[in-house]
């Protein structure tokens, strides 16, 4: 185990040992790195994981500095919270659902379009006859009618749950349109049920019965029913790269004699590169395919999509500090990439807040309508005591710090927040308009803009003009919002117009701003005009040379609005009075609930299973292990003083003097017995603790903590923690 | 299986085409009353019937094959020997018999081993046909007879057969006697055909099956049915102590160069214009296949390219086409060799993978210069792109060689004392590694595994460290590189499920399940670029 391998605990093994078990070289290559600061959160922070969901909000309220709230109260509020919950939450996930719909609409159409395209293409070339569906010989034998018309989506995504979705909505939409639609799953082309099994799960979805013997000549025999015969059959089968290579071939080629018979139009589901299917397929079945390929939208850019609609353009009341945002950041380009995982975090981030946050009812007006009177209603309901609890939030100390905060300035910092975030969004969407140009992801500039320290340090005015120039110098990781502002600065003619155009939409309700916009708008129209009406040949140059110098005018301009706009709206949530409120900034607690971490977990529990037992007379500081302690946990113990090797034989017999420890008036006792008695006994002592430590083993095994090599015999392996 | 058929296909349907609504009509009030006529109409191909002449120009090159095969089959009521047509894929096996029963109009059963991948379904299918049984919702898709052993299949068969050849008899008696018989009279025999024979030597009884099958025409004692057998493998392969009597055998060839021309030749828009095309294009590619159906792909798609151009300015001049046609070919020819399957883009998409393509063949040649181009297709996280490194370079390198490459202390000294060890049996040493060459990716344990992705991973967060000190900005990623690690089993059986590694199956409790990376070294070299991982420092080569 990685944490435990210190120093100060060399393995006892001899050296000889080693080698006489020909330790390979590569397994002792290197030394887990020391602790971390991660690895120490995880560890302090263990305890806390253990939170019970219902039980949290009152240690918030402890940790608040507040005092204890009557219990009814206390009940109150905590319904509160939980409806708001149920109406925000809600809110956040039809808005996602909406839109991966939305982004997934178009490839659909495109598939659907293509697929009527094929069917066309089948019928067209030969009709057969009703009969001839179901007759048993081939109708057409030569390659080019037999080929099967295959839609390879693209998922752009090695992990593929969030694909299963995907193709669940792809066979909804294809059914709505009057498809035969089958879903087969990679579990059906697994070699244990062989060709069986899917042919059987495919007559299964199309026929609703399962027949005995599942052949084709049934699904034939069903299609040319009047009522099925008009539409295609499409296959769907969702994660090609899973499925058993054999046994797809040979379906393919099973369907490539009854094409002409049945237009069956396949749908495979993609995951890395179209070489798999050259790696999964035979080449004389890949010559029935005819292939035609589709992309799914990027995972980033569903992501993307999905931020802006959730936080920028429909929010609902529920917001992330910047920490969350980068450990999202983070866990999204490092660990996992799947838009459902990000979906998860949020949720859990959400649930927390409402159980933790002790106002966070509040965050449910900003979905109302009548927000001002939701909150005046709301908060004159507050009593003395949350009242002083939210003039002790952190953002409140320095601005109420005399008067405290009243059930009024706690409405009015609710809806002047709510005002502020609308500016702050309009000058991130107009940001993600010139990020739009170079492709540049939304969740970096979000990420940034979130920051409250960089906000800080773009109050100093030459801020822009330094970073700007620090860009070409340093391989410094570079600032997102300061190359957009470079972008600007350097971007003319249609793109810029554009630009302008799309800002003005965005900062329609910032007044200042729009009325600059227009100056510029004007400005840039005007010279457009000069140059296309005076064209003849002498001044043009001139003109040229000059509107160049205009145009690199309105460039700066344009750039110096756009960091106006960045130092005087883009002012992160978490600078704003009573954030706390809305925002959710417990990383760590995030990091616990999605980073399991199980083997560690374990590790350290078998070590401090006393802690657990609440067991007071525990080993003092030490590790030693003593009687009283679980076999189990007795076990890993004396594993950690082997070091990474252990003899079975060894380790039994420090284990059984351990739990065998006799004491010495039981001996005296047992002197007086005879010796045969005597002998019965150590033989039963033997054999439970033989017994006790099989089963202490073989759950090492089964956790897989420990590794028995069966050539070698006698010797175990402790096996590592895979975490540093 | 043949080509010229292909041809043949359009022509064929407009003709059924015509001919379908009054069957259909007639056919379903037929189902509800099972009738002899009906029998013969199920059992005879569909379709109008051909002639002997028709028949061999459909097939070029088959003439003597056809020939021979209606002679064995012999006149109307000949009881006749079993048949074995054997020959390679796309030879024109089922093609040829099938378009002769059409043209013989003669009741058969076809049952193909394809289709019927089981014993089970390949009887039940036969019987099926004999008694003119459709699986159909209103009985339950059910077959007509259950049937699972070979014995009661012979059994079955025997029965079904007898009753069918009685109806038949009768039937053809009944024609004679009425003379004003609406159709040909097919005779009293019934033809059994199985096709794709080979398939069942994988299957789990064919030690019983084949022999079985083979001894048909001796259990059944029927003379009027007809036993003929398809396969690609010949005779020697199955029935070498079966003690049964040997059926005749017709072996199909590969065409030969000439034939394929006229294959290819006939039923083309511009005649001319594409012989001239072939005579280009075919001798290359006949140096690779005889195959058809492999050619008539490539050659579509070839001739679909040389016609781009053309579709504008119009045909060229005969005398200069030949010339013009090579050249414009010149740069296609040598790629569509080697290409063996083609996707083409849909439509509105195509336009961007031509420039994936470009974007792609530019980075090739980039490859040797390790120009930092992100260029995969599809999403992965950091930690998986470290884990398919690894994967890659435990597969690659040989275990013994992690401890110099990866011990970042004494790496160097090993290295020198090493490459004087191999100066002296450097000819061993080749030959050892063009051994290991022509392996392919070794496999490796998890824990082989575990240690180089660590190795790297901290090679890599020191780096990253670095830059988060200089930038100071960015607090949420020391916690990001810190993870790395955790979840690295999960990632394993992603990577195992994209199938870019792959995975010996053995018992999960004893851990000793070894992987092997099936990444080409090209996509490694890209997933190394991605995260800015010198791939090649890394990788042993002599």
């Amino acid at each position: 185990m990685a944490p435990s391998k210190t120093p100060d605990s060399p393995p006892p093994s001899s050296s000889t040992d080693d080698s006489e078990n020909s330790l390979q070289p590569f397994f002792v290559l290197h030394k887990a790195l020391p602790q971390k600061g991660g690895g120490r959160v995880n560890r302090s922070g263990k305890s806390k994981r253990k939170i019970n969901l219902s039980a949290s909000p009152e240690s918030a309220f402890k940790s608040g500095g507040g005092e204890q709230f009557e219990e009814d109260a206390d009940y109150h509020f905590e319904q509160l919270r939980i409806e708001a919950f149920d109406v925000v939450w809600p809110k956040i996930e039809t808005t996602i659902k909406e839109v991966l719909r939305n982004i997934n609409g178009s490839v659909f159409n495109k598939i659907h379009d293509w697929i009527c395209d094929s069917f066309h293409a089948i019928r067209s070339a030969r009709k057969p006859s009703v009969w001839q569906i179901s007759c048993p010989y081939p109708l057409a034998t030569d390659i080019s009618s037999r080929q099967i018309h295959t839609g390879l989506v693209f998922t752009k995504n090695v992990e593929f749950v969030d694909d299963l979705v995907t193709f669940k909505d792809l066979s909804m939409h294809l059914r709505s349109k009057g498809c035969h639609v089958v879903s087969l799953s990679s579990l059906d082309f697994s070699g244990k049920h062989g060709l069986g099994g899917c042919l059987r799960s495919l007559l299964r979805q199309l026929l609703l019965v399962s027949p005995d013997s599942a052949d084709v000549s049934i699904l034939a025999s069903w299609y040319r029913e009047p009522e099925n015969c008009d539409s295609p059959l499409v296959m769907i089968i969702d994660e090609m790269e899973r499925c058993g290579g054999l046994i797809l071939s040979d379906f393919i080629l099973m369907l490539s004699e009854w094409v002409v018979k049945l237009p069956v139009i396949l749908i495979l589901g993609i995951a890395t590169t179209d070489d798999s299917l050259r790696n999964v397929l035979q080449l004389n079945v890949l010559q029935h395919l005819r292939p035609c390929t589709f992309s799914l939208g990027s995972p980033a850019g569903k992501l993307d999509a999905i931020i802006e609609a959730v936080f920028l353009k429909n929010w609902s009341g529920f917001y992330i500090g910047h920490e969350v945002v980068a450990f999202f950041r983070n866990y999204f380009s490092m660990q996992d990439g799947t838009v459902t995982s990000f979906i998860r975090a949020l949720k859990i981030a959400c649930t927390k807040h409402f159980l933790m946050e002790p106002l966070s009812f509040l965050c449910e007006g900003f979905v109302h309508e009548d927000f001002q009177g939701f909150w005046t209603e709301k908060c004159s309901s507050l009593r003395k005591p949350i009242l002083k609890y939210a003039s002790d939030l952190p953002s409140c100390e320095t601005r109420h710090k005399s008067s405290g905060v009243t059930c009024e300035s706690l409405a009015f910092g609710l809806s002047e927040m709510k005002k502020q975030h609308k500016d702050w969004v309009s000058v991130l969407l107009c940001l993600y308009e010139v990020a739009k140009l170079t492709k540049v992801p939304l969740l970096g500039i979000f990420c940034e803009a979130l920051d409250p320290k960089l906000y800080n340090l773009r109050a100093s005015p030459n801020y822009f003009a330094e970073k700007i120039r620090n860009l070409e110098a340093s391989a410094v990781k570079k600032s997102e919002i300061v190359q957009l502002v470079r972008r600007v600065r350097n971007s003319a003619g249609a793109p810029l117009r554009q630009l302008l155009l799309a800002w003005g939409k965005h900062t329609e309700d910032i007044a200042e701003i729009h009325v600059k916009l227009k100056e510029l708008e004007n400005i840039l129209e005007d010279e457009e005009n000069t140059v296309s009406q005076e064209c003849d040949e002498a001044t043009f140059k001139r003109l040229k040379s000059r509107s160049h110098l205009n145009a690199r005018r309105v460039n700066d301009k344009a750039a110096e609005l756009m960091e106006c706009m960045i130092k005087n709206y883009l002012r992160p949530m978490e600078c704003t009075p009573l954030h706390e409120i809305v925002c959710f900034k417990q990383v760590k607690m995030l990091k616990l609930a999605l980073i399991g971490d199980p083997r560690r977990t374990i590790q350290i529990d078998l070590l401090k299973s006393h802690n657990y037992l609440h067991y007071n007379c525990g080993p003092e500081g030490g590790n030693a292990p003593l009687r009283s302690m679980h076999d189990t946990a007795i076990l890993y113990t004396l594993a950690q003083e082997h070091g990474d090797l252990i003899n079975l034989h060894d380790w039994f017999q420090s284990f059984k003097s351990i739990i065998l420890v006799p004491s010495p008036s039981k001996k005296r006792k047992s002197g007086h017995r005879t010796p045969d008695h005597r002998a019965t006994q150590d033989a039963k002592q033997e054999t439970t603790s033989a017994v006790r430590y099989c089963r202490a083993k073989n759950e090492y095994n089964i956790c897989r903590l420990i590794l028995t090599p069966y050539k070698r015999g006698g010797r175990c392996r402790s096996r590592k923690a895979k975490q540093p | 299986m043949s080509k010229e058929e292909s041809l043949q296909v359009t022509k064929r349907a407009t003709r059924s085409s015509t001919s379908t609504p009054v069957k259909t009509a007639s056919r379903t009030q037929k189902t509800i009353k099972p009738h002899a006529s009906l029998l013969r109409n199920d059992l005879v191909f569909e379709g109008e019937p051909l002639s002997l002449d028709a028949l061999i120009s459909n097939f070029h090159g088959r003439r003597l094959q056809i020939l021979k095969l209606l002679n064995f089959i012999g006149p109307l009521n000949t009881s006749m020997l079993p048949l074995f047509l054997y020959g390679g894929p796309a030879a024109g096996k089922t093609s040829v018999l099938l378009q002769s029963f059409r043209h013989l109009q003669r009741p058969f059963v076809y049952a193909s081993c394809r289709t019927c991948y089981n014993p089970k379904i390949l009887f039940e299918s036969v019987l099926n046909q004999l008694s003119s049984h459709r699986q159909q919702a209103s009985n339950g898709y059910s077959c007509a007879k259950k049937c699972d052993k070979p014995s009661d299949f012979v059994h079955l068969l025997q029965e079904a057969f007898k009753e069918v050849i009685n109806t038949l008899k009768g039937n053809s008696k009944e024609k004679k006697g009425s003379k004003e018989s609406e159709g040909k009279d097919c005779g009293s025999m019934v033809y059994l055909i199985f096709d794709n024979l080979e398939l069942v030597r994988d299957w789990e009884k064919e030690s019983v099956i084949i022999p079985m099958l083979f001894k048909l025409y001796d259990i059944l004692k029927l003379p009027e049915v007809g036993l003929i057998f398809i396969s690609n493998a010949s005779p020697d392969t199955y029935y070498s102590n079966t003690g049964s009597l040997e059926p005749l055998p017709i072996y199909f060839p590969d065409y030969t160069e000439d034939e394929l021309y006229q294959i290819f030749s006939r039923n083309q828009r511009n005649p001319k214009f594409y012989s001239s095309f072939l005579d280009i294009t075919l001798k290359p590619f006949c140096r690779i296949t005889r195959r058809v159906d492999e050619l008539s792909i490539a050659l579509q798609s070839l001739f679909q390219k040389c016609c781009e151009p053309l579709s504008d300015s119009g045909i060229p001049s005969p005398g200069d086409m030949k010339t013009t046609l090579y050249n414009r070919l010149k740069l296609h020819l040598a790629p569509s060799l080697n290409e063996t399957f083609s996707i083409p883009a849909h439509l509105s998409s195509e336009d961007e993978a031509k420039k994936d393509k470009v974007r792609r063949k530019a980075n090739m040649k980039n490859l040797g210069h390790g120009e930092a181009l992100d260029d995969i297709d599809f999403h992965m996280s950091v930690s998986t792109k470290y884990l398919l490194i690894s994967a890659f370079l435990a597969s690659r390198n040989r275990a013994t060689l992690d401890a110099a490459l990866f011990d970042s202390t004494g790496g160097g000294d090993n290295r020198k004392r090493k490459r004087k060890i191999s100066e002296a049996s450097k000819e061993q040493k080749e030959t050892a590694e063009e051994e290991l060459r022509m392996k392919g990716p070794g496999t490796f344990p998890l824990e082989r595994l575990l240690a180089i992705f660590q190795c790297i991973t901290s090679v890599m967060e020191d780096s990253l460290d670095e830059g988060v000190q200089e930038s100071n900005s960015d607090s949420g990623a020391e916690g990001g590189n810190t993870q790395l690690m955790s979840d690295v089993l999960l990632q394993l059986s992603t990577l195992c499920n994209a199938n870019l590694i792959s995975k010996g199956g053995t018992c999960p409790l004893e851990a000793s399940t070894r992987y092997r990376s099936t990444v080409s070294e090209e996509l490694a070299m890209k997933v190394a670029r991605s995260v800015k991982f010198h791939l090649k420092q890394y990788l042993y080569q002599k």
